[in-house]
């Protein structure tokens, strides 16, 4: 047992964990933050994605003592910036989903990519979204919202 | 893969995370045998996950800075081996000097986990589907590997020795890869990959040709990448590329022995081998 601090969108938390403890258990299980998704536990489906000190990390092949000292971020960290709102309206407006099951693991990892690039190109995009997979096969309307929720991104443009 | 596997836990361990390499070195060595070393973490924790191993310690590496530099000397280029994929992709020095590494590196598994794989974890492997050694080894790349002892160097061609083997004794580490050449060099990477994203073979090239030097590397096809060099190809300088590329290809052909798997089979592999082997090495000599 040990206590590790991290941040969890925008919380201070302390939390006692086991050192094989993975973080998508703990952030689900101990913090109840059921936004992350797993499906196969084995780093290739991305639905457990996760913003860890800004990078997207699959939180099934990290260790929640990798985040001492860190900070989370998950989709519902996000719903509180006034970018990556718009960004999730534009899921909505562009009926990006169809079961949602992948929505917020593509809305953290393409939060991610417009706060790097906010003028991406399309087939840049898509290379930037592969690791998330959707089985629904909304990508086409996913990557018309990201394009679309670029202009919130870009600095000249008033969010 | 397997679908009753259990990836829901992992077996107990202690995480430790050293700060600087000697502590790292010490602790591989007061824990000998009972101790992995955790890099991007992500072929370690799927083993454990399928307890295929359970280590007692986990050491990160994640931590001691010296592993993540890159820097360019007269020697050639020199790649921290906790550097990850993606920093291979964008760090300048590798894309205008090694383009073909900083290729090989945008294929280590998904964008997502390339922000955690590391080029030491990558090729240390062992698995076929690696592609950071097949790139390595074409540029006749050295190992730096560390213990509390000292150091020693190895070619990248002989850490791997079998199917998730490698050549380290269980107290030592790459800390470091170095790319003897930083000028005057050409190389490409070439993969085929099918429906599910899974190699069917890989192949790097890199030609130095200011010192009439070529190596051509078949991966994916075993778990130890095949290597060929000018001489092994009987390439003739003097001859025309359209004819020393057909003859190089049907020498890979008759010397690699692919495995069979649920991706292809080994006379696939083959004549994938061979293809592309030919528009590797036409795209390094500018077309025939
Ligand atoms: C779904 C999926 C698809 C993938 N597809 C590909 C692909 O197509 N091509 C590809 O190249 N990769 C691919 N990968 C990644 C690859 O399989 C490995 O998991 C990854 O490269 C390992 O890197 P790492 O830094 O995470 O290593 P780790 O998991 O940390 O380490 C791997 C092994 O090396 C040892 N090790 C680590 N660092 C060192 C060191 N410095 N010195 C000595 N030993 C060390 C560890 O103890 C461990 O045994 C894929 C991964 C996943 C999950
Ligand atoms: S659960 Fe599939 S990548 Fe983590
Ligand atoms: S909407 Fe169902 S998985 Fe993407």
């Amino acid at each position: 047992m040990k206590t590790i601090s991290l941040k969890v969108n925008g919380i201070a938390k302390e939390i006692t964990i086991e050192d094989n403890e993975l973080l998508l258990n703990v952030l689900r299980e101990k913090l109840g933050i059921t936004s992350v998704k797993a499906a196969c536990w084995r780093g290739e489906c991305g639905l457990c994605t996760v913003l860890l000190d800004g990078i997207p990390v699959k939180s099934c092949m990290t260790l929640a003592v990798e985040a001492d000292g860190k900070e989370v971020i998950t989709a519902e960290g996000l719903y509180f910036d006034e970018k990556a709102k718009k960004l999730m309206e534009s899921f909505v407006k562009h009926g990006a989903m169809q079961c949602g099951f992948c929505t917020p693991a593509f809305v953290v990892t393409s939060h991610y990519v417009l706060t790097k690039n906010p003028e991406i190109d399309g087939e840049e995009l898509k290379k930037e979204l592969n690791g998330v997979i959707c089985r629904c096969g909304t990508y086409y309307q996913i990557y018309e919202a990201v394009k679309d929720a670029e202009k919130y991104y870009k600095k000249e443009t008033k969010s | 893969m397997s679908f009753t596997t259990p990836y829901f836990t992992l077996p107990k361990f202690t995480y430790l995370k050293p700060k600087k390499l000697e502590d790292a070195l010490s602790l591989l060595r007061q824990y000998r045998g009972k101790a992995k070393i955790m890099a991007g973490g992500i072929m370690l924790i799927n083993l454990m996950k399928e307890r295929k191993i359970s280590p007692e310690y986990v050491i990160d590496i994640k931590g001691i800075e010296e592993l993540k530099k890159i820097s360019k000397t007269e020697n050639g280029i020199k790649i921290g081996s906790a550097v990850t994929a993606i920093e291979l992709q964008s760090y300048q020095i590798i894309r205008d000097n090694l383009p073909a590494l900083a290729k090989a590196a945008s294929y280590m598994g998904d964008r997502t986990l390339q922000h955690t794989v590391t080029i030491g974890g990558n090729i240390s492997v062992g698995m076929p589907s690696t592609d950071g050694l097949p790139a390595l080894m074409s540029m006749d790349s050295l190992l730096t590997i560390k213990s509390l002892d000292g150091e020693r160097t190895i070619p990248a061609s002989e850490l791997v020795i079998g199917f998730g083997r490698t050549s380290l004794k269980d107290d030592e580490m790459i800390t470091e890869i170095v790319v003897p050449y930083s000028r005057g060099f050409k190389g490409t990477y070439l993969k085929l990959i099918n429906a599910s994203e899974v190699a069917i073979a890989t192949v790097a090239v890199s030609v130095l040709l200011k010192e009439k030097k070529l190596t051509v590397v078949i991966g994916a096809i075993a778990p130890r990448p095949y290597y060929f060099d000018h001489k092994s190809l009987q390439w003739n300088w003097e001859a025309s590329l359209s004819e020393n590329i057909k003859n190089a290809s049907e020498i890979i052909g008759s010397s690699v022995k692919p495995m069979s798997d649920a991706v292809a089979g080994s006379e696939y592999r083959k004549e994938v081998s061979k293809v592309l082997a030919a528009r590797a090495l036409k795209e390094v000599f500018g077309g025939a």
